[in-house]
């Protein structure tokens, strides 16, 4: 991020406390740059959606700041913050057409009726649904009304996209499918994005880079492939993929002692004695035959699902047990944990 | 099969009052047969003749008009704060609070109004607006019911804020989305409304002045003369009362379906 451009979001310090109960956000700072899209992602319930709608201007901050294009908007109403909004269940305004909803930024912006529908016709062009503008809402499958709500949000050329979980109301093959248009047309429009989701798949595969919330606060910011290789702690790791996470005592300067057994690491800085968490990602653990070597353990299959390209496998190991997912379609004797897989995590 | 049967049965039972009244008022002699004798139309004249029944079924028009006029007025701002509520538990309470009039008997209501309006300060009594404003009390819940349902089933909250989002005021909010998107069910709250007025006895009978007495009071009295007469002039109330309801329904229904062929 070049340091001389100015976000074209900006939160800092951002808090609010839904009114007498201790839920809310708290203390969130992060930048959204022009043309960026960041994904928020977290548990229900952690915050992501009451911060989107911070940034809409539907609830105003306790404190901090808000800033649109370098502009405090913090106490600026949600009309004149120029957020395109794209909601969960769309809420397309039933009672006019397809090219209405989109237009309607226009209207209340008394942009004349042909302008208007000549742009509404462009942006549904662009959201590849050219044939449809005459019809109602309800006439349009689910994937149909999350184009048009895009369509919509973007006309009034914004200047920021907020996306509230947006694919989760659809079916799992259109959702894939959406996935990417969304991706494109922001590509396409440049414009600065927040989505907020709670799958790590869309999350991951979606975000220039994410930001992972938890009760509230921001815990993790990064770029997605920073987030999976080197997640914060503990709550990260299992949220963000999937995740063996070892209670661990240290040895020495490069060993620690877990339930599955005694593991060689990469060189860390504890103290012998101190107890911690290790990660190892289920898909850095490796089948093998030998049983003896550095960190190769023994391993009973408790559950083995095949999934077509992957495995998941359980296997108890030692005291503890261990979750793979391979490629491999050999019989589990022998699992190897190689050292470089192994993360020192803070203990949360 | 149970089910036909049950509703057969239950079709059967609800067509036959209105039969037998169509029966009787176009036969001109009713009396020990089965069937009437005759055919005529004799009774439909006499009731528009009737000068009584033609103030009546007029102010039974102007009391009903009246009505709808003020539950949407009332109700529709009423309803709004109801839906907006912001605690969970005021939105419960006054859920509770305004639909406590279905359950007070119009008896009631008529004595109250008796003992307030009849005296020296408030001699209103037998006012066509009084009238109107006891209707309104009994219907309003129905109305409310309608509306405030309608609201929770198309999310207006978010459509409020999708709009908001999008650069309208206050004013172009209600104008544009939570009128028209409500458009239906205002109706239909509205025909239940007109129905309830038009048909409204125990209050009217109590309250209205002689001089605007409503339709159902006045066909009271049809039934101590001839039951030709008095079947004619219930046909009548059935008609108006049905003529409100196809009304309204035809102009939602029209509504819709124009929005979809102008397209």
């Amino acid at each position: 991020m070049s340091g001389e451009a100015t976000p074209a979001v900006s939160l800092e310090g951002v808090s609010y406390r839904y009114p007498g109960t201790n839920a809310g956000v708290f203390d969130i700072a992060f930048d959204i740059m022009p043309g960026e899209l960041v994904v928020c992602i977290g548990p229900s319930g952690c915050g992501k959606t009451t911060l989107l709608r911070l940034i809409a201007g539907f609830l105003k901050p306790d404190g901090g700041v808000i800033r649109l294009a370098g502009d405090d908007v913090s106490q600026t109403p949600t009309r004149r913050r120029e957020c395109g909004v794209v909601f969960q269940a769309y809420a397309l305004f039933p009672h006019m057409r397809v090219w209405e909803n989109v237009a309607y930024a226009l209207r209340v912006r008394e942009v004349t009726l042909a302008e208007r529908r000549r742009r509404a016709h462009e942006m549904l062009e662009l959201v590849g649904l050219s044939g449809l503008h005459n019809r109602l809402p309800t006439q349009l499958s689910g994937g149909q009304q999350q184009r048009v709500a895009l369509a919509r949000a973007l006309i009034f050329k914004p200047r920021a996209l907020l996306l509230d979980e947006p694919l989760s109301a659809l079916d799992a093959a259109t959702r894939v499918s959406m996935r990417d248009e969304i991706r494109r047309i922001q590509r396409g429009q440049n414009i600065a994005s927040l989505l907020i989701t709670h799958d790590q798949d869309e999350a991951l595969s979606l975000a220039d880079r994410m930001v992972v919330l938890r009760e509230g606060r921001l815990v993790q910011l990064g770029a997605p492939q920073e987030i999976y290789d080197r997640p914060a702690d503990a709550f990260v790791a299992n949220f963000v993929g999937r995740a063996n996470l070892l209670d661990a005592q240290v040895i020495d300067a490069q060993c620690v002692e877990t339930p599955i057994g005694r593991l060689a690491t990469p060189p860390h800085g504890y103290e012998a004695g101190s107890v911690l968490r290790v990660l190892v990602r289920p898909e850095r653990i490796e089948l093998v035959t030998p049983g003896i070597g550095e960190n190769i353990f023994a391993a009973q299959v408790l559950r083995d699902r095949f999934f077509g390209a992957t495995r998941q496998i359980e296997v108890a190991t030692g005291n503890g047990r261990l979750e793979i997912e391979t490629a491999a379609r050999d019989r589990v004797a022998n699992v190897h944990v190689p050292r470089d897989a192994i993360q020192f995590l803070r203990n949360t | 099969m149970i089910l036909r049967c049950v509703t057969g049965c239950y079709l059967v039972y609800l067509a036959v009052p209105m039969v037998l009244l169509l029966t009787g008022s176009f036969g001109e002699l009713w009396l020990n047969t089965l069937l009437p004798t005759g055919l005529t139309l004799r009774w439909y004249r006499d009731v528009a003749a009737d000068p009584s029944f033609r103030r009546a079924f007029l102010s039974s028009l102007a009391v009903a008009a009246i009505t709808c006029m003020s539950c949407a007025a009332i109700g529709l701002p009423l309803a709004y704060a109801v839906f907006r509520a912001e605690s969970r538990r005021v939105r419960a309470l006054s859920r509770v609070l305004y639909q406590l009039p279905v359950a007070l008997p119009a008896l009631v209501l008529a004595f109250g109004f008796i003992v307030v309006f009849s005296s020296d300060t408030l001699p209103w009594l037998g006012s066509i607006w009084l009238l109107a404003a006891g209707h309104v009390v009994l219907a309003l819940p129905y109305f409310l019911q309608a509306v405030v349902a309608d609201m929770q089933r198309l999310d207006l909250r978010t459509l409020e804020d999708a709009a908001d989002s999008l650069g309208s005021n206050g004013w172009q909010r209600f104008a544009h989305i939570v009128l028209p998107a409500l458009r239906h069910s205002i109706l239909a709250g509205l025909i239940i409304v007109a129905a309830l007025s038009i048909g409204e006895f125990q209050f009217s009978n109590l309250i209205a002045g002689f001089l605007n007495r409503t339709y159902p009071v006045v066909l009271l009295q049809a039934f101590y003369g001839a039951t030709g007469f008095a079947c004619a002039a219930t046909v009548i109330l059935l008609a108006l009362a049905l003529c409100a309801a196809v009304a309204g329904g035809l102009s939602a229904g029209g509504a819709a379906r124009m929005k979809v062929t102008v397209a």
